[in-house]
């Protein structure tokens, strides 16, 4: 016998404030909306804007290329060649390559060998990026994110020593030299 | 009379809080539904980025000329699009003399680039217009790094020396 909406059963208890000679019942108590509709249109909205949002946004990695003007002139003991071969297959020297011959490296060792290089150096290092033109460009961005990992704990530690870190790094094409070069390894 | 009734008759269920619920997921989604631009309507092919570790910077929407490196779904051939994402900067850029385009690629929100000169003219053109234009590379992982190390000396030439290689994180 509880809610007020009915009106089915003929006569209501007796309620508060209310007199039994008065007739008319206050029918305000338990006010029910019927809010189906309401919740169809908001879930078919919630549904639209779920699915038409795109949660994955993309994120960048910025990279800078000195201006055409400038001609860096480098000393050959403070370079780190890296060479990328056509078939995606990494290979590194330090300095001269004709006392230091070109070895074999793997993606994932890059990241140690960048940073063990650059703090033996200490800010002096510059890497030189030497990459096919045929190599996927997807590739080229794996391997600057390692390089970009590794500066953040190169940078780590050459503040522990109180030194500023420089980035030194530049992107050169292969040569045909190289690839001959290559080719035998 | 037995005592025992049907309470079936007009079943009522409270949904105040599920309509609440439903409201507020409702409001979230309309503030951060972003919808396709013109740019994005317009283009032909679809780029699966590169996987890069996970970065904070996001790329701008303010001042943006955008350089996609796509390869066609349906012709499978690569090239240069151009786009810009402010509109005036767009229609002062694209109808520039010094830029050689047809009467009708000038129409269009998203260029299709071939030759490297016209890309060279246009990324210069595009500095003039607007000093605060940032440049972003948005190129498919499968083309060849020679797509890229050509766009860059064109850069390059064009005094755009600092830029952005757009990348998703991984999932």
């Amino acid at each position: 016998m509880g809610g007020g909406g009915g009106g089915l059963q003929a006569a209501p208890k007796v309620k508060r404030g209310s007199f039994a000679t008065v007739r008319k019942k206050k029918k305000r108590v338990g006010f029910v909306l019927d809010m189906t509709p309401l919740v169809d249109i908001a879930f078919l909205l919630l549904t639209f804007f779920m699915l038409s949002t795109t949660l994955t946004t993309p994120q960048t990695m910025e990279m800078s290329v000195p201006p055409e003007t400038e001609n860096v002139e480098v000393k050959q003991s403070e370079l780190l060649t890296v060479l990328v071969r056509d078939d995606g297959q990494i290979f590194k020297y330090m300095g001269d390559k004709k006392t230091n011959p070109p070895e074999k490296v793997a993606l994932k060792d890059l990241r140690a060998l960048s940073i063990n290089e650059n703090l033996r150096m200490e800010n002096k290092l510059i890497v030189s990026l030497r990459i096919s033109n045929k190599v996927p460009y997807g590739l080229v961005i794996n391997l600057l994110d390692q390089l970009n990992i590794a500066e953040t704990d190169i940078t780590q530690r050459l503040s522990a020593k109180g030194m500023k870190r420089e980035r030194k790094f530049a992107l050169t094409p292969l040569t045909n030299e190289d690839m001959e070069d290559l080719k035998a390894l | 009379m037995s005592k025992i009734k049907k309470k079936r008759v007009g079943f009522v269920l409270d949904m105040t809080p599920l309509v609440d619920i439903a409201f507020l997921l409702l409001t979230f989604f309309m503030f951060t539904a972003k919808f396709k631009s013109d740019t994005e309507n317009e283009q032909k092919f679809q780029i699966k980025r590169p996987m890069a570790s996970a970065d904070t910077s996001k790329v701008p929407d303010k001042d943006l000329a955008m350089i996609k490196i796509g390869i066609d779904t349906v012709t499978n051939d690569t090239a240069y699009y151009y786009s810009l994402s402010n509109e005036q900067d767009r229609k002062v850029v694209y109808n520039s003399d010094k830029v050689q385009l047809s009467d009708e690629a000038r129409q269009k929100v998203i260029l299709k680039v071939t030759d490297l000169k016209v890309l060279e003219a246009l990324l210069k053109q595009t500095r003039m217009a607007n000093l605060r234009m940032k440049f972003a590379i948005d190129a498919d992982k499968r083309v060849q790094y020679k797509w890229i190390e050509d766009l860059t000396n064109v850069m390059r030439l064009s005094n755009a020396t600092v830029f952005n290689f757009v990348t998703d994180r991984p999932s």
